[in-house]
C-alpha cells in the first residue's frame, strides 16, 4: 500500500533528473542532452533549489508561530485543556494545509509544505500531551514516554505521506529516547536501544528489494546509513569521552563507561570493530556510497577510541599517527586503482567521474580557514595587551601567538 | 534517448556503467580521507609541540617544521603545472593537500619561532600579514582554494579577529575592523576578477566579505538601531547581493541577503513596536508572507535545478 502523496513514477523521474544533472555537471552529457532528457522524465511537480527551500521553510515556520501567538494573545486562552484542544485543532488545520499545497499546487520539497507538515507534528503532539497530562492530573515527566511515542508515530506518518527523510530520522530519534525514560541501568538502556535499532534496521534491510525503483533504493540506503550510525553510537561506549576529554567536566564522562559490566564493555569493544568492517563490506559489495563512507568514518573513530578502551596512555601525537595512516592508505589505494587496466580494478576507479555541484564555498574550505585555530596555538596575552585592537591571531592561517 | 540518437554509443555505455555500479568512482572518498588525514597530522603536530616543546627542544622543533614545509613547497614547485590565470587541474590527488600541509606547518613554525625568540617584539603580528601574503601568492600560483581560505582567515587574524576569545558583545572597534576587512576582501576579490585572474576564486572572497560585513552591520544596527549609517548600508548590501545572486544564478547569496536583511529590519522594527504585542505578531506574519511571496515570484523565473 502506497500512502505517499507522490506517485512512484514521479519520484523515480525526479531521481532520474537529479542523476542527469549530476552527469551534466560532470561533463558526461551536454546541456542540450540534459534538456532533451527532461521530457522523458516528466514529473508535473514544482521544485526549487535548496536555498529557496531553506528560505521558504524558515519563513513558513515563522509565520505559523506568529499566527498561533497572535491567536493566543487575542483570545487570551489560559485553560490548559483549551490550549491543548486549540493546539490539536491548529495542528490538524496546518496538516490539511500541507496536504492541500501538495495536492493543489504540486509542491515537492519546496520548504512550504515541509514547514507546515513539521509544524503540524509539533502542535498535534504537544496538544495531545498537554491534554492527557491535564486529564490524568499527573506530573508532565510521567508522560514523556507518551510524548516520544506520539512523535514517533506522527513523524512516521509524515515520512510515509510526504516522503521527508528527516521525518523518518525524527521518528527514529523519538523512539530511541524511550529506553532512557524507563529508569533502567545504563546497560539495560543501551541493550534496549540496540535491540530497537537493530529491529528497525532489519526491517528496512528486508524491505530493500533488488527490483525496487532507484529512488526507493536510495532512500533505503540513507535510512540504513543513519541506523548504522545510530547503532555505532550506541555500541561505542567510549565515544563520549573522545570529544569531551579536553573539557573541564571531562571527568564525569570518563567514568561513565566503567559503570558497565565487563562482558558488555568488551562486547562493545569487539562490536566497534565488527560494525565498520561489516559496513565497508556491504558498501563495497552493493556499491552503497553512503554506507561505505560512513563505515570508513566509523573505522577512524574506532581507531581513535581503541586506546581509551584498552586503558592505554594517550599521547598528543596520536592524531598525527592516525592522520599518517589515513594518508598512506588513501595514497596506496589511489596508486593501486590507477595502476589497473583503464585505471580501475573490480569496477572501482580513482578517476574523478562524478563532480559535485559547486555553490560557492565548500565545507572543506571553511575547515581550511579554521585549521590553524585547531592546532592549539592559543593566545595568552599579558593583561596590558588586553583590549588592544589587534589582540589575537589564533583564528588566522598564521596562527601566530606569543605563547604556546 | 540512445535509440533516438540523442546520446552516442560511448556516452550511453559510460552512463549505463555508472548507473549500474559497474564503474564506481572513489575519487571523492579518497580526497576526503586524504584531507582528514592531513588535518589530523596538523592537529597532532600542534598538540605535540604545545605539550612537549620543553622536552623536544627548539632546534629539533624548528628544524622539523622547517624541513616539512620546505619539502612540501618544493614538491609543489617541482610537480605543479605552470601558472595560468584560468582554473588549473591539480597534477595528482594529493597535490592540493600537500600545499595545504606546507602552509599549516609554515604557520606553526613561525608561531613557534616568535613565541620562543620574540624576534619582532611588539610588532609580532606582522607575521600574520606576511603569512597571509605568502598564502595568497601560493593559492594563486597553484590554484588552491583551501590555501586561499587560509590566507583570508589569516588576514582576518591580522585585523584582530580570533576564535580563542569568546565575546558576546561586538565592540565598536571590532565592528569597524570587520567592515574594513570585509571591504578589503571584497575589493581584492573584485580586482582579481576584473584582471581575469582566477575568476573562480571570487566566491570565496565574497563569502568571507559578506559574513564579516553583514555581522558587523547588524551589530551596529543592534546598538544604534535606525539612527546610523549601518541600517541603510545593510539594506543596500543585501539588495546588491540579491541582484548579484540573480545575475550569476547562485542562490546561496540570496539566502544570505534574505536572512541578514530580515534580521536587520526586524531589529529596527521590533524596537519601535516593542510593547505592542498585536503589532509584533502582525509584523512577523506580514513580513514572513511577504518574503515567501517575493521568493515565490523570483523562483518562478528559474528552473528547479538552478
Amino acid at each position: 500500500m502506497n500512502l505517499c502523496l507522490y506517485s512512484s513514477q514521479q519520484e523515480e523521474n525526479i531521481y532520474i533528473r537529479k542523476q542527469a544533472r549530476t552527469w551534466q555537471h560532470s561533463g558526461l552529457i551536454t546541456n542540450e542532452q540534459l534538456a532533451a532528457m527532461y521530457p522523458f522524465a516528466g514529473i508535473n511537480l514544482r521544485q526549487t533549489n535548496i536555498f529557496f527551500r531553506v528560505i521558504f521553510f524558515v519563513f513558513t515556520c515563522l509565520c505559523v508561530s506568529a499566527v498561533l501567538g497572535l491567536f493566543f494573545w487575542i483570545t487570551k486562552i489560559r485553560s490548559e485543556m483549551v490550549v491543548s484542544f486549540t493546539l490539536i485543532i491548529t495542528g490538524a488545520i496546518i496538516y490539511a494545509l500541507a496536504e492541500y499545497t501538495v495536492n493543489r499546487h504540486h509542491l515537492y520539497r519546496y520548504g512550504i509544505e515541509e514547514a507546515l507538515a513539521v509544524s503540524s507534528v509539533v502542535l498535534f503532539c504537544m496538544g495531545i500531551y498537554m491534554g492527557i497530562v491535564k486529564l490524568l492530573d499527573g506530573r508532565p515527566a510521567d508522560f514523556d514516554t507518551l510524548l516520544c511515542l506520539l512523535y514517533t508515530l506522527t513523524a512516521l506518518w509524515i515520512y510515509l505521506r510526504f516522503g521527508f527523510l528527516y521525518a523518518a530520522f525524527m521518528s527514529i530519534v523519538a523512539i530511541c529516547v524511550i529506553p532512557f525514560q524507563q529508569s533502567m541501568t545504563p546497560s539495560g538502556e543501551r541493550l534496549c536501544l540496540l535491540i530497537l535499532l537493530c529491529l528497525i534496521l532489519g526491517f528496512i534491510v528486508i524491505s530493500d528489494k533488488p527490483a525496487d525503483e532507484d529512488f526507493k533504493k536510495e532512500k533505503n540506503a540513507i535510512l540504513q546509513a543513519f541506523l548504522l550510525a545510530a547503532i555505532y553510537l550506541t555500541v561505542n561506549l567510549q565515544i563520549i569521552t573522545l570529544p569531551v576529554s579536553m573539557l573541564p567536566a571531562a571527568g564525569i564522562f570518563q567514568n561513565y563507561p566503567k559503570s558497565f559490566p565487563p562482558y558488555i564493555y568488551w562486547a562493545s569493544y569487539v562490536l566497534t570493530f565488527i560494525l565498520p568492517v561489516a559496513g565497508i563490506y556491504e558498501g563495497i559489495k552493493y556499491r552503497k556510497r553512503l554506507i561505505l563512507n560512513l563505515s570508513l568514518v566509523m573505522a577512524c573513530v574506532t581507531m581513535a577510541t581503541n586506546k581509551i578502551y584498552l586503558g592505554w596512555t594517550r599521547y598528543a601525537w596520536d592524531p598525527a599517527i592516525l592522520g599518517i595512516m589515513l594518508v598512506i592508505l588513501s595514497m596506496s589505494i589511489n596508486k593501486w586503482l590507477n595502476s589497473g587496466e583503464n585505471q580501475s580494478r573490480y569496477g572501482f576507479t580513482a578517476k574523478d567521474i562524478l563532480k559535485p555541484e559547486s555553490h560557492g564555498i565548500s565545507l572543506t574550505e571553511v575547515a581550511a580557514a579554521l585549521t590553524p585555530a585547531a592546532t592549539g596555538l592559543d593566545v595568552q596575552q599579558s593583561p596590558s595587551e588586553k583590549g588592544k585592537y589587534f589582540d589575537g591571531g589564533a583564528s588566522g592561517g598564521g596562527g601566530t601567538s606569543r605563547n604556546f | 534517448m540512445f535509440d533516438e540518437k540523442k546520446l552516442n554509443a560511448q556516452q550511453f555505455s559510460t552512463l549505463r556503467d555508472i548507473h549500474s555500479g559497474k564503474i564506481f568512482s572513489v575519487h571523492r572518498e579518497l580526497r576526503l580521507f586524504l584531507y582528514i588525514g592531513i588535518l589530523l597530522i596538523i592537529a597532532g603536530a600542534g598538540l605535540t609541540i604545545k605539550q612537549y616543546f620543553a622536552n623536544i627542544g627548539d632546534v629539533a622543533i624548528i628544524s622539523t617544521l622547517t624541513l616539512c614545509f620546505i619539502g612540501a613547497f618544493s614538491y609543489c614547485f617541482i610537480k605543479g603545472f605552470s601558472f595560468s590565470t584560468e582554473e588549473v587541474v591539480s597534477p595528482n590527488i594529493a597535490f592540493d593537500y600537500i600545499l595545504f600541509f606546507g602552509c599549516a606547518f609554515f604557520s606553526m613554525d613561525i608561531a613557534y619561532i616568535e613565541t620562543q625568540f620574540h624576534l619582532l617584539g611588539n610588532s609580532w603580528k606582522s607575521y600574520l600579514l606576511i603569512s597571509s601574503a605568502l598564502f595568497l601568492l601560493l593559492a594563486y600560483r597553484f590554484d588552491n582554494r583551501l590555501v586561499l581560505s587560509m590566507a583570508l582567515s589569516t588576514l582576518a587574524a591580522w585585523f584582530g579577529f580570533t576564535l580563542s576569545e569568546y565575546r558576546l558583545s561586538f565592540e565598536k572597534y571590532y565592528r569597524e575592523y570587520a567592515i574594513i576587512y570585509g571591504i578589503v576582501v571584497l575589493l581584492l576579490g573584485h580586482l582579481f576578477q576584473r584582471l581575469d585572474i582566477k575568476k573562480h576564486f571570487f566566491d570565496i572572497y565574497l563569502n568571507f566579505a559578506v559574513h564579516f560585513l553583514c555581522i558587523a552591520l547588524i551589530s551596529g544596527i543592534f546598538e544604534y538601531k535606525i539612527f546610523s549609517l549601518y541600517f541603510p548600508s545593510l539594506l543596500l548590501g543585501c539588495a546588491a547581493l540579491v541582484f548579484y545572486s540573480i545575475k550569476v544564478r547562485k542562490f546561496l547569496y540570496m539566502l544570505y541577503a534574505v536572512i541578514y536583511g530580515y534580521i536587520g529590519i526586524s531589529i529596527v522594527t521590533v524596537e519601535t513596536i516593542l510593547r505592542k504585542t498585536f503589532l509584533m505578531f502582525t509584523y512577523f506574519i506580514v513580513t514572513s508572507l511577504l518574503v515567501i511571496a517575493s521568493i515565490l515570484i523570483i523562483s518562478r523565473k528559474f528552473r528547479e535545478d538552478e
